[in-house]
Formats: C-alpha cells, structure tokens, sequence
C-alpha cells in the first residue's frame, strides 16, 4: 500500500511540474552578432526573467549577412521565431505579406498608438507603418559618415584638421596622396566604399548629381540618365582599370579601420564605429587620433544628400499565439526603454525625441555629425523587391568597375533589370 | 482439378528477404530525395512567394518559359557549362595520374595519400574564406606568380577580372576535390590483380604501354564512376562562388545556376522560379549522366 502510495505521490508531482512547464511562455529572440549589445541584452533578459517569471527569452544570435536568409527560410516552414529584426529593405517584405502582428502599444508601455507616434522623431515609424498599423519599433537607426584616421593623414603629409575631403573629388585626389602602391597593388588605400551597400551609401551620391532610383509615382526605374552615368564614371576612375584607388576584391575597409596598421586613411560607418573602435583597439580609441567628418557631397551636385539611414526594427511574428504576442511586445518595451545605455554602450540610436535630446547623445563624440547628415539624408530604398534593385546596383557598379563595360550600356542593363524587378510586384 | 502449389525457390525467398532489409533505406530515400524532386516539379507550375500566405497561383509552364528567354538564366547557364567543363576534366586526368604516382611510390603512400585527401575534409565555406585571402590583391597568389614569373607589382585580379575569378573558382574546386578523386582511382588501381602486372612485364611491355594497354583498360569502371561523380558535383557546386561573391567578386562571371537559384529562392523569395530552375538543372545532370554511360558503354571489366 505503502508502495502505492509512492508512486501516487510521484506521478502526481509529475504532472503538475508537466503542467508547470507547460504554462511557461518561452520566446524566442533572434537577432545579429554585436558583442557589445549582447553583453546588455543579456542583463535585459535577466531582469525582465526575474520581473515575469513565466517567461522564459531565449537569445539566438547569427552573424548580420546571415540573418535575412536564416529568418527567411525559418518563416518559409512556418517556424520563425517570436521576435526578430533586421534591416528594413529585408524586413518590409514580412510587413507586406501579413507575417507579423501589429504593435500591442499597452503591452509596450504605450497609452496608445499616437503617443509611439509622438515619441519618436518625425517619419522614423513610416517604414514598418503599412495600411494604418505600426508593425515595428527601432532597435537602431543609422546613418553612415567618414571615419577619419589622423595617424594616416599625417603619414600622408596632409592636415586632417583642414585636409579632409568634403568632396567626392576631393576624395580622389586626398586618396591619391595617401595610396601606397607597389606596381599595380594598392599597400594603403585612402578610402573605400562599403560595396555591399550600394542602396545607402551609394545612391545617395546618384541623388546629388540629380539622379533618382525610383520615379516619385513608383512607376519607373533609373531616372536621370546624366547623373547616373557621371557616377558611373566616378566609379570606374575609382576601380583598378581607372585610378586605381579601391575595388571591391580588397579587404573591408571598415574592418581594417579599428586596426590602425597604416593601411586605410578612410571609411564609411555608423555611431555604432565608435564602441566597435573602443572594444577592438581601445589604444587608437583613446589617442584621439581618428575623427568623423559629414558624408561628402560632389563639388558639382545639384541636390544635397548624406547616405541613407537604415533602420533595424524590432517585430513580432504574426503566427505565433497572442499571449506569446503581447508578452513579446512588453519585452521589446522593456528594451527599448534601456536607450541610452544602448547608445553609451552600443552606439546604436533608437530615434526618440528624449534620446535625441538627451546629455548621453550630445556627449557621444561626433554625435553632432551624425545628427546633421540624418538631417541631409533620407530612409533608404525599402520595398519587398529593394534587396533585387540593389543586386542589380550592384553588378552595374562591378561591370565598370571591374569588367570594362562603359556606363552607357551599365545603364541600359540597369534599367532593363531594374525595370523589370519593378513590374513584377 | 488439380490446383498448383507455388513453391518459391530459394533464391525468391532470399530476395523476398532482401527487400525486406533494403526497406528502410528505401522509404528513407524515396522520403528526402523522390519528394523533393516531385514537390520541387510541382512548386515549380505555380506563381509562388517564399512569404506569401495566399495560396500559390497555377501558371502551367510559365516558369520555364521566363528562364528560356531570361538572358540572366543562360548566362548561368554558361557559367555552370564553363566552369563544369573547366574543373571536371583536368580533375579526372589529375587524379588518375596523382593515382598512379602514389601506387608507383614504395615509401610515404599514406603520407601522400592523406596530404592530397585533406581538403576534401575541410568545409566549403572555410576554403572558400581561406583563398580570399590568398586571392586577396595584397595576398600570396600574387606574390607567388610575381616570384615565379618575375613580375613585381602585377596585380593578375584574380578576383575583379572576369575571365580570372572563373579560373580561381576552378581552381579552388580542383584543389579541394582532386585528393578525393585520386583516393576512388587508387582504390581502383589496387583492385587490379598485380599478376596481370607481372605477366606484362615478362612479356617486356614498357610502364607507358602498361599503363596505357592495361591498366587503363581495367580501370575503365573506375574512370567512368568519377567523371559521373566530379562531373554532378561541378554542375552542382555553390558554395565557393557564393562566397567569393559575398567577398566582392563580380557576380555575372560566375552566376552558375545555382547561385542564382539561392538568389532566385532567398533574395528574391520567387520558389516556383527558382523550382524550375532547380529541375532544369536535374535534367541536365540526369541527361549528361545518361549520356557518359552511353558514350563509354559501360561493359563490366573481369581480370
């Protein structure tokens, strides 16, 4: 009997231990390698844990080129995670086809829709605002200028203080006396574009010369045939069958700025360098000998224009059930409510009107720089098809770059492709 | 009216068994390879979004009219011709001669053989990552051409030029396979009776007409299970041109169909296109296939 009672006792235990883990909300958060973010993330999750203990986050990271297929083919079996973000050229197309589930503004710490509205800076919301729902907040928005190395300038024999290119043909000529070349192979560049992100960091030169990647109407690709081809010669001059100074072979400028080994003058980045500088090499960090100046702009532009910003929004997955939802959307609240820490530590704006305003943002070194060319620049191309446009971009630049071919018939296959990607939605 | 009694031979009853054994590997192979390939031939007669919920739309053969007069699909079309051509025969002849170099070795057999396998070991992706920067314009592959051909300074673009970013993915390719193939020729050249050898050499034949006579002769199942195997696997090879171009080699030299297939499917989340591409694909390896069987008309080799 004794024996039976046992046994009772322990099936007994068992089951409501079942049912307890059963009533535990887990949601799952997947989101882009940062070593500095995930050190705060991690505390986040921690607190929010111990203030709601039937949730349970879990935290899965990919490298940042890795995301958009990850969660793509994750979605395409209907087994995306709670929570994500990505960039927002990457992101729409989840918007567009019902895949994510419009913001819970109570659960968020919102009295309403209008007050997020009212928090944030003006138009920062319109990406991820699609038939009168929000479907996202901003984990950060970002926009790119020139990363100055002081130590390279004066190797160079130049005064970065007065030196530095404010345009895009001072840009060749300053990278021109800071190259270092044996034969034909660049030892120092002066600077390099980010190739991969022809959308932000290179349509906007487009623009200055007058140029636009997409009619107002939406209807038409390639407009301005003048600009685009002055661009296209610009980045021929710029490639290795023209002056030589940077291609997209060579290693990320980017990457090779925080070293400082005396082999790239220039770079093209976000607030976000800073705290990447500070955490690989935090002796060039503190020496004071690197600076950020505006993104720079043609001497014969008619328009003005900084790079695009671009923003990685936090969004929830449509599919999964409302209680995961909402405790998903208190979560991002409880985040997001962390933003000056994520500037401090991260480098990462989250675009809301006290942050802006805040002592934290105008301490941030160069923060001022960042503000005033968000100010010249606009959100970048986002549609469901912007990540094709920018592939199409993308072999144009290379085909005068790098094959040869001339910019007037770079811009006929542009148009072709990039027309035809527009018609297909 | 005398019924008949049916007794099953022995031998029936063994393949009855044997059936019995190959089931599971059967329905394991029928689930994750005949599925596949007959979802993918379905998907592919549909107008289909990777994200949409709606449901897909019947097209008939629309798909594969688009990739017929798609300039994008036959220039992927001849980017994987080339590259399969380019890669897959100096593999062969490669492997059959590095083959006989380590079967012709009296010490260090292993030792070659396991240097030359090693790369077949190692990820797609980590080799890939590796000859970046070997390609790199500052890396080695140019400092050891200007050496050897005493040419200081010449960048050889070997990832902008679009004629050398095709021969460097061949080149990786054969670097990272060739070991694998030599191991399935030596295996093959082991497998030959040494009398066979012995009695050639009494009858004084040379090692040239030996090997030419002779060995290659018996090899021939050998030599026609590799250029099967190398062949698919160029026609299917991705990863290292994804990843060269992930490292900013033009894309157009080196858009084989599978690589615009994966664009096709994740970029542009268009799967009934990039379904139909995948078939198209099929065909053609199962077509090249059928025809290197015909072509060397594949007689069982007896020593």
């Amino acid at each position: 009997m004794k024996r039976f009672c046992f046994f009772l006792a322990c099936a007994f235990l068992l089951i409501v231990a079942a049912n307890a883990a059963e009533s535990k909300t887990e949601i799952t958060y997947w989101t882009h390698e940062d070593p500095n973010r995930t050190e705060i993330e991690n505390r986040y999750i921690k607190e929010f844990e111990k203030a709601n203990p039937e949730v349970t986050i879990k935290r899965v990271t990919s490298p940042s080129k890795k995301m958009a297929e990850r969660v793509l083919t994750a979605f395409a079996a209907n087994q995306g995670p709670d929570m994500f973000n990505l960039q927002i050229e990457d992101e729409y197309a989840y918007i567009v086809n019902g895949r994510l589930a419009p913001i819970d503004f109570k659960a968020g710490g919102y009295p309403s829709v209008k007050a997020i509205y009212d928090a944030y800076l003006p138009k920062v919301l319109d990406p991820v605002t699609y038939e009168g729902k929000l479907y996202g907040l901003p984990l950060e928005l970002t926009n790119w200028c020139l990363y100055i190395n002081d130590r390279v300038f004066k190797d160079a024999g130049l005064n970065p203080d007065k030196d530095y290119p404010k345009t895009w043909e001072e840009m060749v000529t300053v990278s021109e006396k800071i190259a270092i070349r044996e034969g034909e192979i660049v030892k120092r560049r002066g600077f390099d574009f980010r190739y991969p992100y022809y959308l932000v960091s290179m349509v906007p030169m487009v623009e200055q010369l007058g140029g636009q990647l997409i009619s107002d109407d939406g209807k038409t690709a390639i407009i301005n045939d003048k600009a685009w081809i002055q661009f296209f010669e610009f980045m021929r001059a710029w490639g290795p069958n023209g002056k030589n100074l940077g291609s997209p072979t060579y290693t990320n400028a980017r990457k090779l700025f925080n070293k400082d080994n005396n082999d790239i003058g220039m770079c093209l980045s976000g607030l976000y360098q800073e705290g990447r500088i500070r955490a690989d090499n935090p002796e060039f960090y503190n020496s004071g000998e690197w600076r950020v100046v505006p993104y720079p702009k043609f001497a014969k532009a008619v328009k003005d224009a900084a790079s695009a910003y671009y923003g990685h929004y936090f969004v929830v997955n449509a599919q999964k059930p409302k209680k995961n939802q909402e405790m998903t959307w208190k979560f991002i609240g409880y985040m997001l409510g962390h933003s000056e820490e994520y500037l401090a530590k991260v480098g990462l704006i989250q675009p809301t009107v006290n942050l802006m305003a805040s002592q934290t943002f105008k301490n941030m070194p160069y923060s001022a720089v960042f503000k005033g060319d968000m100010e010249r620049g606009k959100i970048v191309y986002y549609a469901g098809n912007s990540a094709k446009i920018q592939q199409h971009i993308r072999e144009a630049v290379e085909s005068v770059m790098l094959a040869g071919t001339s910019p007037e018939e770079a811009l006929k296959n542009l148009r072709r492709k990039a027309q035809e990607t527009l018609d297909e939605e | 009216m005398t019924g008949r009694i049916f007794s099953p031979g022995i031998e029936h009853k063994k393949a009855r068994w044997g059936w019995v054994f190959i089931f599971p590997s059967l329905t394991f192979f029928a689930l994750f390879n005949f599925y596949p390939i007959f979802n993918a031939l379905y998907t592919s007669l549909f107008r289909k979004k990777l994200l949409s919920l709606k449901p897909p739309k019947f097209i008939g053969f629309d798909n594969y009219i688009y990739l017929v007069n798609s300039p994008d699909f036959w220039n992927s079309i001849r980017a994987t011709v080339v590259f399969t051509i380019g890669t897959f025969i100096p593999m062969v002849i490669f492997s059959l001669i590095l083959a006989n170099f380590i079967i012709s070795r009296k010490r260090f057999q292993k030792f070659f053989q396991m240097a030359y396998y090693s790369p077949a070991v190692l990820s797609s992706v980590v080799v890939a990552a590796i000859w970046l920067l070997i390609f790199d314009p500052r890396g080695l592959s140019n400092q050891l051409v200007n050496f050897i051909l005493n040419t200081p300074g010449i960048d050889h673009k070997w990832l902008a030029n679009s004629i050398m970013v095709q021969i460097s993915t061949m080149l990786v390719y054969f670097w990272k396979y060739v070991g694998y193939f030599t191991i399935i020729f030596l295996v093959g050249l082991a497998s030959i009776p040494q009398s066979i050898h012995e009695a050639a050499e009494i009858d004084g034949v040379n090692a040239w007409t030996g090997f030419w006579y002779i060995t290659f002769p018996l090899l021939k199942p050998t030599t026609i299970l590799v250029s099967i195997m190398s062949m698919l696997q160029c026609l299917k090879t991705f990863s290292t041109q994804y990843l060269f171009t992930q490292g900013g080699a033009p894309t157009e030299p080196i858009n084989v169909i599978t690589l615009n297939l994966y664009h096709t499917a994740i970029r542009d989340h268009r799967i009934g296109l990039a379904s139909a591409m995948s078939i198209i694909l099929f065909c053609i390896m199962l077509f090249f296939t059928w025809l290197q069987f015909k072509a060397s008309r594949s007689d069982e080799v007896s020593y």
